[in-house]
C-alpha cells in the first residue's frame, strides 16, 4: 500500500518533469536556453546509460567515449548516405552495441579497477585509430551535409524523447529481476554466480544496453553539431564527463544520473565560457567529496535534506498537538 | 636494417626503459603497500615537470638538480595527501573503486590547477644538453637521454638498497606480502602507509622532472605516461620492482622497434593495446583478479 503510493508520487514527478520540458520551448525561452537544454538532455541519455553499467552493476568504465564517438560517426555517415535521421540513430545504436560486445568479452574477465583501467586503454586506442583513419576524415573530422532548414526544436524533441526512453529503461531495470541480478553482480560476483546469475552474461547484456543508448546520444549530438572530430567525441574528456555526471548525481539510482546530467550540461556550458578549466577543477573536488562522504551524490544529499525537513515538520506537528 | 641501425634502436630503447622504470616505480610501491591504483600519478608527473621548469627559469637551477630537489618536496606533498584524503578510504586487500575514483578526482583537481596557473600552452626545458649528442662510431646518442638515464637508474638502485637493507624497506616488503602479518609483527601500518605514499609521489615528482627534459609538456602532460606506467606495472606483475623494470624494458623495446612496421600516427595506440592485452592475457602477472571459477556464457 505504502509502496504503491510512493510509486505513484514518483510517476507523477517524472510526468511533470517531462511535461515541463515538453512545453518549455513554447514559453518563449531564448534559443540559447533551448540549446543548453538540448545539450543537457543528450548528456542525460549517456549519463543514465553509464549508470546502468557503472552504478547498478558496479563496473566503472572510463571508455564510454568509444560508444558516444562511434554513434556520432555512424549517424553522421548514415545521414550523409541518405538515411532518415531515425534510421541513422538506430544505426548508431547498432554500431555501438556491436562494439560493446567486442570490448566487453575480453575486458569483463577483469574485476573492478582493472576493468576500469582496461577501458581507459581501449578508449585511447580507439581514439588514436579514429584520428588516423582516412575514410572518416582522420583528425580533421567529419562533416554532415543535411539539406533543409536547421530546426532546433526537432533536435530538442529528439533528445527529449530518447532521454525519456532512457529513464524508462533505467526505472524498469531498477525494479526488475534483471536489475536485481545486476545488483547481485555488483555486490559479489561469486555469490551472484552461486544463486544462479551468470555474471559475464549479465554484464555483457547491460553493457550492450548502455552502449546502445550512449551511441544514440552520440548520434543525436552529431546531427545537431553537423561537424564531429575524434578529439571531441572520442576524447578522454567525453568519457570523463559521462562518468562524472551519474556519480555526482548519485550512482545506482534512477534520479541521480538525470540530476547529474542537468547539472553538468547547464553548469558546464556556462562555466566553460567564463573559465575554460574551472569546471573540471570543481567536478574533481566534488568527486573527492562524494567518494569520501556521500557515495549517493546529490541524491543522497537531497534524501538527507528531506529527512531533516520531515523531522522538523513532525516535531512542530507534535509540538502543536501537545 | 643494418647492424648499426639495430644497435641505435637498441640503445635508445634501453635509455627509454630506464626513465620508464623510474616513472612507474612510484605507482608500484603505492599499489604494493596500499592496493591503491594511483590515477593521480599523472598529475604529480605533471607537477614535477613544472616544478623543475620553475626552478630552472626562476632560480636557474639545473633541471637534473631540480629533479633531485623534487623528491623531498613531493614526498611531503604525498604524505599530506595521504593524511588528508587517502587514509579516509576503507582499507582493503583488493584495490577498490572508491580509491580509484578518489585518485581520479585528485588528478582532475591537480590537472586543472595546472591549467589555472600555467595555461594550456606547451612548455619545454632547454639546456645546453638538449640538442647535443654523443657519437660512438656509427652510434649516435642524444646527450640529454643519457643524462636523464643515469639519475633514473641511480634512483632505482637507491630504492632497491633501501628496500633490502633498511628497517623501513623490510617493513614495506613485509606489508606488500601480508598486511596482517606485518601488523602482528609490530609494523605501524598507518605510519608506513603514509611514508610509502610520500615516497611513491616523490618518485612521481622526480620522474616528472626527468621526463620534462625529454618532452614538451602541458598540464595534460601525464596522461600518456600514466597509461604507460600501467602497462609497465601490469606486465611486471604489479608488486615487484624487478618486474616493473622488465615491464619498462618490454614496453620501450616494443615502442622503439614498432617504428619499423607501424605508421608513426598509430604509435600512441601501442601502449594502450599492450595494456589491454597484458591485463587480459597475462593472468600470471596479475594474480588474484581472475575468479576462481569463472564461467563463460
Amino acid at each position: 500500500m505504502q509502496m504503491g503510493r510512493f510509486l505513484n508520487y514518483r510517476l507523477a514527478g517524472w510526468g511533470t518533469l517531462l511535461m515541463v520540458l515538453g512545453i518549455l520551448p513554447w514559453l518563449g525561452i531564448s534559443s540559447n536556453l533551448t540549446r543548453l537544454l538540448f545539450t543537457a538532455l543528450v548528456w542525460i541519455i549517456a549519463s543514465v546509460a553509464w549508470n546502468l553499467l557503472g552504478g547498478v552493476t558496479g563496473q566503472v568504465s572510463f571508455g564510454f567515449a568509444v560508444f558516444y564517438g562511434l554513434g556520432a560517426y555512424a549517424a553522421a555517415m548514415g545521414i550523409n548516405g541518405g538515411l532518415h535521421p531515425l534510421a541513422a540513430f538506430t544505426f548508431s545504436g547498432l554500431v555501438a552495441a556491436l562494439a560493446s560486445v567486442f570490448i566487453g568479452l575480453p575486458t569483463f574477465r577483469l574485476r573492478g579497477p582493472y576493468f576500469a583501467i582496461a577501458t581507459i586503454g581501449v578508449s585511447e586506442a580507439v581514439r588514436v585509430v579514429m584520428t588516423n583513419l582516412s575514410f572518416t576524415g582522420g583528425a580533421s573530422g567529419y562533416r554532415i551535409a543535411e539539406h533543409g532548414r536547421f530546426r532546433p526544436l526537432e533536435h530538442y524533441y529528439t533528445a527529449l524523447g530518447f532521454s525519456a526512453v532512457a529513464v524508462v529503461i533505467s526505472a524498469w531495470i531498477h525494479e526488475s529481476r534483471f536489475g536485481l541480478s545486476l545488483q547481485a553482480v555488483r555486490e559479489d560476483e561469486e555469490a551472484a554466480a552461486d544463486i544462479g546469475v551468470n555474471p559475464l552474461k549479465a554484464k555483457l547484456m547491460v553493457h550492450l544496453l548502455a552502449a546502445t543508448l550512449t551511441g544514440i546520444a552520440g548520434g543525436v549530438y552529431a546531427r545537431y553539431a553537423a561537424y564531429i572530430h575524434p578529439q571531441g567525441v572520442f576524447g578522454f574528456h567525453t568519457s570523463v564527463a559521462i562518468l562524472l555526471m551519474p556519480i555526482i548525481g548519485g550512482a545506482g539510482t534512477v534520479a541521480g544520473p538525470v540530476i547529474g546530467g542537468f547539472v553538468y550540461g547547464l553548469v558546464q556550458e556556462e562555466l566553460v565560457a567564463a573559465f575554460p578549466q574551472f569546471h573540471l577543477l570543481l567536478y574533481g573536488a566534488l568527486l573527492i567529496v562524494i567518494i569520501l562522504f556521500e557515495p549517493q551524490g546529490v541524491t543522497g544529499w537531497l534524501g538527507k535534506l528531506r529527512g531533516f525537513i520531515e523531522r522538523i515538520w513532525r516535531k512542530s506537528a507534535t509540538a502543536s498537538v501537545g | 636494417m643494418d647492424a648499426a641501425d639495430f644497435v641505435n634502436l637498441m640503445v635508445s630503447a634501453l635509455l627509454l626503459a630506464g626513465i620508464y622504470a623510474a616513472m612507474s616505480v612510484g605507482m608500484t610501491i603505492i599499489y604494493g603497500v596500499m592496493k591503491i591504483v594511483n590515477l593521480a600519478h599523472a598529475g604529480f608527473l605533471m607537477l614535477g615537470a613544472y616544478y623543475v621548469l620553475e626552478l630552472h627559469e626562476q632560480l636557474n637551477i639545473d633541471p637534473l638538480v631540480g629533479s633531485v630537489l623534487a623528491f623531498p618536496a613531493f614526498l611531503l606533498a604525498g604524505m599530506l595527501v595521504h593524511w588528508t584524503l587517502v587514509k579516509r578510504i576503507p582499507v582493503s586487500d583488493q584495490p577498490t573503486l572508491a580509491s580509484l575514483l578518489l585518485m581520479f578526482g585528485l588528478w582532475l583537481v591537480l590537472q586543472n590547477i595546472g591549467y589555472l596557473i600555467w595555461g594550456s600552452s606547451d612548455r619545454s626545458i632547454l639546456t645546453s644538453r638538449t640538442l647535443s649528442s654523443m657519437h660512438l662510431g656509427p652510434i649516435t646518442i642524444p646527450t640529454v637521454r643519457v643524462m636523464v638515464f643515469i639519475p633514473a637508474v641511480c634512483s632505482l638502485g637507491l630504492l632497491e638498497f633501501v628496500l633490502r637493507k633498511t628497517w623501513y624497506g623490510r617493513a614495506v616488503r613485509a606489508l606488500m606480502q601480508n598486511r596482517y602479518a606485518g601488523r602482528l609483527a609490530g609494523i605501524p601500518v598507518e605510519k608506513m602507509a603514509r611514508l610509502t605514499f610520500g615516497v611513491g609521489i616523490g618518485f612521481a615528482g622526480a620522474a616528472g622532472g626527468l621526463l620534462a627534459q625529454l618532452y614538451s609538456f602541458s598540464p595534460d602532460f601525464g596522461h600518456g605516461f600514466l597509461l604507460r606506467s600501467f602497462v609497465i606495472i601490469v606486465l611486471g606483475g604489479l608488486e615487484s620492482f624487478w618486474g616493473a623494470a622488465a615491464g619498462a624494458l618490454v614496453l620501450a623495446l616494443v615502442e622503439t622497434f614498432s617504428i619499423l612496421v607501424l605508421p608513426a600516427g598509430y604509435q600512441p595506440a601501442i601502449a594502450f593495446s599492450l595494456l589491454v592485452l597484458a591485463l587480459v592475457l597475462l593472468p600470471g602477472g596479475i594474480a588474484g583478479i581472475f575468479a576462481k571459477k569463472h564461467r563463460w556464457a
